[in-house]
């Protein structure tokens, strides 16, 4: 019983004392581990990236957290509030003013300072929408990752059939369009999603809409001041213009339950022949094609892509996009960062792994190479502008996505007269910018 | 230790009361706090400023408000609860039956009553918004198939369907309670005093008016309380099946705070509403329980 007690102390002291001797040794060896907070669809192909990261820095693990777009706000502000937040986060391009300023996350002026010059492809400088980084404190919040645009894609064939030559360059002439494909072969038309939630479409095409003729929901002013652009009345033409679609027929009222603009039903309604037009961003055109391949092999994909409508001021658009940032509470900053310049750098991340998006970077941008289906998309990335005074001014862009989707929906079931919405709306953002701009 | 049974009770409530103020008392006192501020979701590090009542006089004015507060009361839990208590009724006695016992039937009803109950919220939403789908859904296949409707129904982007579609799916999900409490209270009926009413002569609508009803007098009182509370309260059905849509049509008080909380990024504000929501169902639990049940509890004393 001794000598067992004995033989016993004997190894447990040993194994004590190898790991109070190798301790260090392997304090080295353990990875730092980070967590990356991805909010887009693309999981495997991130993941996939975030190997090649890995075995490029073997002392980083990399987490991946996921979350939707639509609960991220509210989920990474509660978490940077109480400490908790992930180390890199993936955020939209409106998001690091208001973020920064609210203490939501760390400035990378001290990192992009000293690593600007080798960021992405080309440095800092090649970077665009780095207006919308900034925080109204002057400081960098976040480094631009990938960029976007709606654009018009539409079915050749069905054009074909009824008898459009060419895609329509004024919102009359796409309404028009809309209407003729409808009526000649028994289909939807443009059929926008026009459903109601807290980030509705119709947002986007009632500011293009806006934007292509004059001033946007808020403008800033000579003096600095942010003022409302849109007045009631523009607005109840753009409600009025929107809600034609249903009441003619050629946007199916059952797109009333739908409302992102990469919804399933909508990508399965393109595919199938069961809408004609659609206006999407660059990642789901590629989707609708790479799906249509996949059906059908070997046979042309008959789609093709064209810019907006325009108005006085030609075709406008938004450049929407994604950044990343780093966390006040991360505590591995080294690391965050290191990563950081990874993703943004093109080659793997873009080439290899996630592929359908496009770095937001002058060189990569000019560079890539456009499916012949997708050339409207350079074009009408050429005429995008960024959310400006949206992104600079006080009132959220949250509240104002909300509140148009809301009074659009309330026009679009028969709830509110145009009218009626359209004065409602602009009295709520009108108040709001002056709650906020006091 | 225990010197006296009071100081007894004293100490065995102590645990409790720390868990109640810690729990309920804490935040509720945070919340009122949180009101009287102007604090967003972006400045949520950075606190809020005090801004005294504005919260609560521009929550209180607004006419989104009213129409708010109407879906809560009126669609929400005066609708939702009536159905449920109603068709609750109905399941109870038909479970009670003796024509469901004859052929067999009661366990086979009784454990499909309770698959809607056994199934989660989230996954019930699901599963009918799948459903009521207006391109693939079965009810409208259903529909369009049999001739019913030319066209399929947009059920939860419609106005005129909207609410009732909610309503199905709450009371879907949550019947099953209130049918097996009312159940368990027929159960505890005595067979003889209803063969003793039938001897002496008594109608199905006469057992009904004077032997049962009277009976599950109690449970009802406390279905209603209840029912009412959890509707009024909850967040889950209406956000899930429309987001507040279409528009703000079937927005109620707990989703109208999150959409001014999380969404609009204004806690204060959002914060004011929820004050103003707590402060409606204890009065209503007050009103409640002093008129209707104490009246029950004298008259059942009597």
């Amino acid at each position: 019983m001794d000598q067992k007690i004995a033989r016993r102390s004997f190894v447990v002291g040993s194994a004590a004392a190898a790991g109070i001797l190798a301790a260090p040794a392997i304090r080295a060896q353990t990875p730092t581990t980070i967590t990356f907070r991805f909010n887009d669809p693309e999981a495997p192909q991130m993941r996939a990236a975030l190997d090649e990261f890995e075995r490029a820095n073997p002392t980083i693990k990399v987490n991946m957290q996921r979350i939707s777009w639509a609960d991220m706000q509210a989920q990474y502000l509660r978490e940077a509030a109480t400490g908790t937040a992930p180390d890199v986060v993936h955020i939209s391009f409106v998001q690091p003013r208001s973020f920064g300023g609210g203490g939501a996350l760390r400035a990378l002026d001290d990192l992009i300072k000293r690593d600007g010059a080798s960021l992405g492809a080309k440095g800092w400088d090649d970077f665009f929408a780095r207006d919308l980084a900034e925080g109204a404190d002057g400081k960098i919040y976040a480094v631009p990752w990938t960029t976007d645009t709606f654009t018009m894609m539409y079915n050749t064939e069905m054009f074909a059939q009824a008898g459009i030559a060419a895609f329509p360059t004024s919102w009359d002439g796409l309404r028009a369009a809309s209407r003729t494909v409808a009526q000649r072969t028994g289909k939807a038309g443009w059929g926008f999603p026009a459903g109601s939630c807290a980030t509705p479409t119709i947002w986007f095409f009632m500011n293009y809409f806006f934007w292509s003729n004059g001033p946007g929901w808020i403008d800033k002013a000579a003096d600095g001041k942010y003022v409302m652009g849109v007045t009631p009345a523009q607005a109840q033409e753009a409600l009025e213009y929107f809600k034609s679609y249903l009441d003619e027929g050629h946007n199916p009222r059952s797109n009333m339950s739908v409302c992102l603009w990469g919804a399933p039903e909508l990508v399965e309604a393109m595919l199938s022949g069961n809408t004609a037009i659609a206006s999407v961003p660059d990642t789901v055109a590629m989707e609708i094609l790479a799906k249509w391949d996949q059906r059908n092999p070997g046979k042309k994909a008959p789609f093709a892509t064209a810019p907006h409508p325009g108005g006085r001021n030609g075709s406008v658009t938004n450049f929407g996009g994604r950044m990343l940032g780093i966390s006040p509470n991360a505590r591995n900053v080294e690391q965050a960062w290191r990563l950081i310049r990874f993703l943004v750098t093109p080659e793997p991340t873009f080439t290899k792994h996630y592929t359908n998006y496009t770095p937001a970077q002058r060189s990569a941008l000019t560079s890539r190479n456009w499916a012949p289906e997708l050339a409207g998309y350079p074009r009408q990335l050429a005429n995008s502008r960024s959310w400006g005074p949206y992104a600079t001014g006080p009132v959220p862009i949250p509240f104002m996505w909300n509140a148009v989707g809301r009074a659009a929906g309330s026009v679009f079931i028969g709830e509110k007269t145009p009218a009626i919405a359209a004065a409602e709306l602009h009295e709520t953002i009108a108040r709001e910018l002056a709650r906020t701009q006091r | 230790m225990y010197t006296t049974p009071r100081s007894f009770l004293v100490y065995a409530l102590l645990p409790a009361f720390f868990f109640l103020a810690c729990f309920y008392v804490y935040p509720s006192i945070f919340n009122i706090q949180t009101s009287l501020t102007d604090l967003g979701i972006f400045t949520l590090r950075r606190g809020g400023d005090w801004i005294g009542v504005d919260n609560y006089v521009e929550l209180l004015t607004s006419p989104d408000f009213r129409r708010v507060l109407f879906n809560t009361v009126v669609w929400l839990t005066l609708a939702g609860v009536t159905v449920r208590i109603v068709l609750g009724l109905a399941l109870a006695f038909l479970l009670n039956s003796r024509t469901l016992r004859k052929w067999r039937l009661t366990t086979a009803a009784r454990l499909l009553l309770i698959v809607p109950w056994a199934t989660p919220p989230v996954v019930a939403i699901i599963v009918w918004r799948w459903m009521l789908d207006p391109r693939v859904g079965s009810i409208n296949s259903a529909l369009t198939a049999t001739g019913i409707v030319d066209q399929a129904i947009p059920f939860l982007s419609d106005a005129n369907w909207v609410w009732p579609a909610i309503l199905l799916i709450i009371t879907w999900n949550t019947l099953p309670l209130v049918t097996l409490t009312f159940l368990a209270s027929l159960q505890s009926l005595s067979a003889e005093l209803v063969e003793a009413a039938e001897i002496d002569g008594a109608g199905p609508l006469q057992l009904l008016r004077y032997i049962y009803l009277p009976h599950l007098k109690p449970a009802i009182i406390v279905m209603v309380l209840m029912s009412t509370f959890w509707t009024f309260n909850n967040f889950v059905y209406v956000w899930l099946t429309t987001g507040a849509g279409p528009g703000l049509y079937t927005n109620v008080m707990a989703t109208e705070i999150y959409i001014k909380g999380f969404i609009d990024g204004r806690l204060g504000y959002s914060a004011a509403t929820g004050v103003v929501m707590a402060t409606v169902m204890t009065l209503f639990g007050l009103v409640y329980l002093r008129v209707i049940a104490k009246r029950e509890l004298v008259e059942e004393s009597k």
